[in-house]
């Protein structure tokens, strides 16, 4: 039997009959491709791509995977956990810092060790709002510590306040707030802070702390770390951005005080920046393991070029100094130098402590170390002992000046009431006397007009007459309007 | 009237295919919770931008395209402690390596601490070259394993991975090679760079103990952590050595590894004296005999492990570090401090600011054999 229905022509793959060639057995019953079957399979299909996507899409596109707990009869617990991270992978390449931070996303960590700060919080926070550089992108990190009054609520009002601005630039990244007490005895006022003897331990507790601050609050993801003291109290607006220009390690800007007139209007302030020289090298080597040098005090003459003294107003703000000493009042460093494992030495290294021994520290391991003498930022005028004495005592000659004043102010006063006002009496007893004079005068030209002219009756007598009547009456005007208009205010 | 029709009409296609969607539904549902424990939730931070010894949630940091800025958080490190009982005080513990090659028994090894995992943080640093990309590489996928479809009791609390490049690069990381006197000043300064920062980035408000763990330390006893912190010392470091079999007994043996744990010297100090600013002193080289008590020859058998000894100098392989000894600014010198270098300038430098080290002669941990 010859199969009917296709390759009667001898060739397997006829070309009109292409279709049949791709069954098996031609001679079987295939089943019935009725157009029913086709769209039930059809529809079939649909449904399960339908099913599918679905279930697509709430595993991996419904936002939070909120479709899961009503898939699973809420036995699974709710759904962020699927959103928990353990993991974080960082590239420290990316964060080594460049001139031009911002343009980069560079994350600043700006750290700030507080104690009995609440004074200077405010204008603090007027400085952090008034920042240039990208708010977003700076980290800030508050170490109190030891602190007896109100720092800590009103840091962490003000923080709030902060964060939650409606302006979206003031809102800043990270914030910390570290609480640790290490138990200073000494005190934070000017005299105790600045007395030599208290330096070395005073400045190496100091390091302690600010080395808390930063092992909590440095982060894989930070290309510079900015230190700041709480009491600056002019500085320029743009001070990181101008600080990062530089491309340097580490670089301090110069820090000077506003002073009362009577100090001399001006003076510098932070001492600890400085060049190292050949007298304090010899004086290090004569010291014991564990003093360390400050500078300020005539006890250690170093005879070393401060950064503060070389200042000259009208220099240029971009001029360079390397220095060995750095102050700590405005510090911009690399992260990369806190990371290689500088830190602030809380024991004498090269016979430094603190912000010294930073730098110190920081040359040490061959990184750059510069300041800016021309540009300048003023640290507040906080009056010592003495200059609080001083100025008292000009405060009192000021009031005594003052009382001395007033006091003759009311002499002067008491006078003026006591003794009327002469003048209108001299006034009219000189129209009086010049009156009178007149009156002679014209009785004496009269005398001598009759004695000269009785030959020769002339119009002279009928001339000179008038005039003295004019005088006369304009006299006698002036008078009365005084006495009118004094009258009526009276009355009244 | 089609709907109708299929519905009514059974199709066996239709059926397996919901038997099969049940079952992937059933599964979904009785599957063991891929999700972490209320606690751990709880410890995890709001924002990306956190210490990263604390997990995190991912979502918050953009919602409808605005930026949620960070909260402001409270650290109370007062209250933080490091006592001798380190799991009852809930005291948190980062283990930091620095990665050059990564041992499968390494992870095994961390693996089997028993010290609660959801307390130890683990921090890597591994450098930018190819055997660091192969490290990465693998140290991720077992990360995966253990963090994602692990079970919940061997998660760790966070890992970080960190990589630099290391300006003198570790290049020839074979063990004559890295030896080499000459080699050395050069690669353990760049070895305390990266311990470094590694440590500073890491560290955060919340560590009570820091567990320095080399990538090669193959072999611990399971409650190394609590072990450790039990002598309350603020540095701590076990012995470390190492096993291989004896080409003579060909039997297996063991022999002392880590030689910068060490009392100090006369003779060392006199050495150190003559030498300029810039030298450093080394352990283990015939040409520089210093004549220090070396902590790896004073192993006893069957000594008691307990027993404690003063060190001058420490080794890195595996150190116990209370947190606060390094937030004082104990860091490990890429520069000669006193002569020394990397660890054993770390334990110069802890000593400065009044914290002495200590060792345990006979509680060993062992390194890997190449």
């Amino acid at each position: 039997m010859l199969p009917r229905h296709h390759a009667s022509n001898g060739y397997p793959r006829g070309k009109s009959e292409y279709k049949e060639t791709y069954s098996i057995s031609p001679h079987r019953f295939q089943p019935r491709t009725t157009p029913g079957a086709i769209r039930r399979r059809r529809q079939l299909l649909v449904r399960l791509t339908l099913i599918l996507i679905v279930l697509f899409f709430g595993f991996f596109v419904w936002p939070g995977a909120s479709i899961l707990p009503v898939l699973s009869l809420g036995l699974m617990s709710s759904g962020d956990d699927f959103q928990l991270e353990t993991v974080r992978y960082y590239d420290l390449s990316n964060v080594q810092g460049t001139a031009r931070g911002w343009e980069r996303e560079e994350r600043i960590l700006l750290c700030a060790p507080l104690r009995d700060a609440e004074s200077h919080l405010r204008m603090f926070f007027g400085h952090l709002r008034n920042f240039t550089y990208p708010h977003h992108l700076i980290d800030l990190a508050f170490l109190v510590s030891d602190s007896k009054d109100q720092t800590l609520p009103l840091l962490s009002q003000l923080l709030e306040e902060l964060q939650a601005d409606e302006d979206p630039k003031q809102p800043y990244g990270e914030i910390s707030i570290i609480e640790k007490d290490f138990g200073q005895k000494v005190n934070q006022d000017v005299e105790s802070r600045h007395g030599f003897a208290a330096q070395a331990s005073r400045r190496k507790l100091m390091a302690q702390a600010r080395n808390w601050l930063l092992s909590a609050a440095l982060r894989p993801y930070h290309s510079w770390v900015y230190w700041r003291d709480v009491d600056v109290e002019t500085a320029p607006f743009t001070i990181l951005e101008d600080l990062m220009r530089h491309n340097k390690d580490v670089i301090v800007p110069n820090v000077w005080r506003p002073l009362p007139d009577w100090l001399g209007g001006e003076q510098p302030y932070d001492l600890n920046s400085w060049q190292e020289s050949e007298t304090a090298l010899a004086l290090a080597d004569t010291l014991d393991e564990d003093a360390v040098i400050v500078e300020g005090y005539a006890e250690y003459a170093t005879w070393r070029p401060h950064l503060a003294y070389l200042r000259d107003p009208y220099g240029d703000p971009d001029m360079e100094m390397d220095i060995d000493g750095v102050g700590g009042v405005s510090i911009l460093a690399k992260a990369k130098v806190f990371r290689s494992g500088v830190h602030f030495p809380a024991f004498s290294f090269e016979k430094h402590a603190e912000t010294e021994g930073f730098g110190k520290m920081a040359k040490r391991m061959q990184f750059s170390v510069v300041g800016l003498p021309h540009y300048t930022i003023w640290h507040l005028y906080e009056p010592s002992v003495d200059d609080i004495r001083h100025m008292e005592e000009m405060e009192k000659e000021r009031i005594a000046h003052e009382e001395e004043e007033k006091e003759r102010a009311e002499r002067m006063k008491k006078i003026k009431e006591q003794f009327t006002d002469p003048n209108s009496q001299w006034e009219k007893d000189k129209t009086d006397i010049q009156n009178e004079a007149m009156k002679e005068k014209a009785k004496a030209e009269k005398a001598k007009a009759d004695a000269a002219a009785q030959e020769i009756e002339t119009e002279e007598e009928t001339e000179a007459a008038p005039k003295a009547v004019k005088a006369e009456s304009k006299v006698e005007s002036k008078a009365e309007s005084k006495g009118d208009a004094k009258g009526p205010a009276k009355v009244q | 009237m089609g709907p109708v029709r299929s519905l009514r009409r059974t199709n066996p296609l239709t059926i397996i295919v919901g038997v099969v969607l049940c079952i992937v539904i059933f599964i979904f549902i009785l599957q063991p919770s891929n999700s972490d424990s209320p606690a751990r939730k709880a410890a995890a931070a709001s924002n990306p931008l956190s210490p990263p010894t604390s997990p995190f949630r991912k979502q918050n940091e953009k919602a409808n395209g605005k930026r949620i800025p960070p909260p402001v958080v409270h650290y109370h490190m007062n209250n933080l402690t490091s006592t001798s009982d380190p799991v009852g005080n809930r005291e948190t513990v980062l283990i930091l390596t620095p990665l050059a090659r990564f041992y499968q028994e390494y992870w095994h090894n961390l693996l089997r601490l028993s010290y609660p995992h959801e307390l130890i943080t683990l921090a890597f640093i591994i450098p930018k070259n190819r055997d660091g990309n192969a490290a990465t590489a693998a140290l991720q996928e077992q990360i995966t394993k253990t963090q994602k479809s692990g079970p919940e009791k061997k998660r760790f609390a966070s890992i970080i991975i960190e990589r630099q490049d290391f300006e003198p690069p570790l290049v020839s990381q074979t063990e004559v090679e890295r030896h080499k006197m000459e080699n050395q000043k050069a690669r353990r300064a760049a070895m305390s760079r990266a311990r470094n920062s590694l440590l500073f980035t890491t560290l955060g408000p919340s560590t009570s103990w820091v567990l320095w763990l080399d990538s090669d330390i193959v072999e611990t006893p399971t409650t190394l952590i609590q072990d450790l912190a039990w002598h309350n010392k603020p540095i701590i470091v076990p012995n470390c050595f190492q096993r291989f079999t004896d080409p003579k007994t060909r039997k297996p043996a063991e022999r002392p590894y880590d030689f910068n744990s060490w009392q100090d010297s006369d003779t060392a100090k006199k050495l150190a004296e003559g030498m300029g600013k810039d030298d450093i002193l080394l352990e283990g080289y015939a040409q520089m005999a210093t004549y220090r008590t070396l902590m790896a020859y004073m192993a006893d058998e069957g000594g008691d492990p307990k027993q404690e000894i003063d060190l001058d100098g420490v080794g890195g392989t595996a150190l116990l570090v209370k947190a606060e000894v390094h937030r004082d600014g104990a860091m490990f010198p890429p520069f000669p401090f006193y002569n020394l270098i990397e660890t054993e300038g770390f334990a110069k430098m802890a000593k400065r600011l009044g914290w002495g080290s200590t060792g345990l002669p006979n509680y060993k941990v062992y390194h890997y054999n190449e």
